[in-house]
């Protein structure tokens, strides 16, 4: 028993460094948006959000905390990039999840790979 | 069987109290739904360990537990190529705790069997008592895991009664031995009852109404 369980947290490191031998796509991370460390691609298209209010998203539109794109304070300011992972999962995944119980069909909820695929959507 | 069908039914039914029919996609929630199964294992496996234990019985069923586990972490692992992501340097508190709890699973087997047991534990007495120590804290790094993590248990309420369960399976043992000594279901029964609870799991959230 003990070789079995062995085998399996082998096998379990094996994947965590070298990634899934195989999922369909495995994201890679990489400086992106001028990230300060590499970081996953995400997907993100304006065409599917249109009908939220903008600001749920552009905070800056109406708190004066900067100009310009997400990624433009995100991953470049010193204060905000450590929170990054934290703050986009609670942003997109739990409005997603939030939609999801009420029955809308409103995003993924969950799942990583249905949003670290990167995208060249506007 | 009546033992491990309430024990199922304790933990799957706090899964649907608020959201029941919000799920995330056949492939994610039947996943979680093996993560539960597994949850449910090593409850059961607790509540049945009374004074009349069939120590072999309580093995082989904890080698099923520990196989229903690692199915629910490799089939995330394997199926998903960005949950690794999630598993390494920096990974949220929750799935270092859900790797704990699946390190402390294999650790209680491997190291209650005989000879391995014996480098570990002088007499029977210490073997006893670490296990249930090891046992507990298996069951609330699980506990934390799951409920930390956020999903099918979002209410408030949810995540509160959730840990009020395992809290009342890990230290209410004195209650449990005066219910005497509960039949052991069969690792065949145990892992077909899983299957089912989390097909049914998945389906009540993804079949449209």
């Amino acid at each position: 028993m003990k070789i079995t369980f062995a085998v399996l947290v082998l096998v379990a490191v094996l994947i965590v460094v070298f990634g899934s031998p195989v999922a369909s796509e495995v994201p890679v991370k990489s400086h992106q948006y001028g990230s300060p460390e590499p970081i996953l691609p995400m997907n993100f298209a304006h065409l599917d959000h249109v009908s939220e209010n903008c600001v749920l998203c552009h905070h800056n539109y109406t708190d004066d905390t900067g100009g310009g794109l997400c990624m433009n304070c995100h991953v470049t300011d010193q204060d905000v990039w450590p929170l990054l992972e934290n703050q986009f999962h609670d942003l997109c995944r739990d409005c997603h999840a939030e939609k999801a119980a009420a029955g809308v069909d409103g995003g993924p909820p969950r799942e990583c790979m249905a949003c670290h695929l990167g995208d060249d959507l506007p | 069987m009546k033992a491990l069908l309430a024990t199922f039914a304790g933990v799957f039914l706090m899964t649907f109290l608020a959201t029941p029919t919000m799920g995330a996609g056949w492939f994610w929630d039947v996943g979680n739904g093996l993560g539960f199964a597994a949850f449910a294992g090593l409850l059961y496996l607790t509540i049945t360990s009374g004074r009349r234990l069939d120590i072999r019985a309580h093995q082989v069923l904890g080698y099923g537990v520990l196989a229903i586990a690692a199915v629910h972490v490799f089939w995330f692992m394997l199926g998903d190529g960005a949950v690794v992501y999630f598993m390494k340097l920096g990974a949220p508190d929750y799935m270092w705790h859900g790797i704990v709890s699946f390190l402390l699973l294999g650790f209680l087997i491997t190291v209650a069997l005989v000879p391995d047991r014996f480098l570990v534990h002088r007499n029977y007495p210490s073997f006893k008592y670490w296990h249930r120590v090891v046992a507990i804290i298996t069951i609330g790094t699980a506990t934390y895991h799951i409920v930390v993590s956020d999903f099918y248990l979002d209410a408030w309420y949810q995540g509160l009664l959730f840990a009020l369960l395992a809290m009342a399976v890990a230290f209410g043992r004195s209650y449990w031995i005066r219910l005497g000594q509960l039949p052991l279901a069969r690792t065949a029964t145990y892992l077909a009852v899983s299957l089912v609870f989390a097909v049914a799991f998945s389906a009540i959230r993804n079949i449209p109404a």
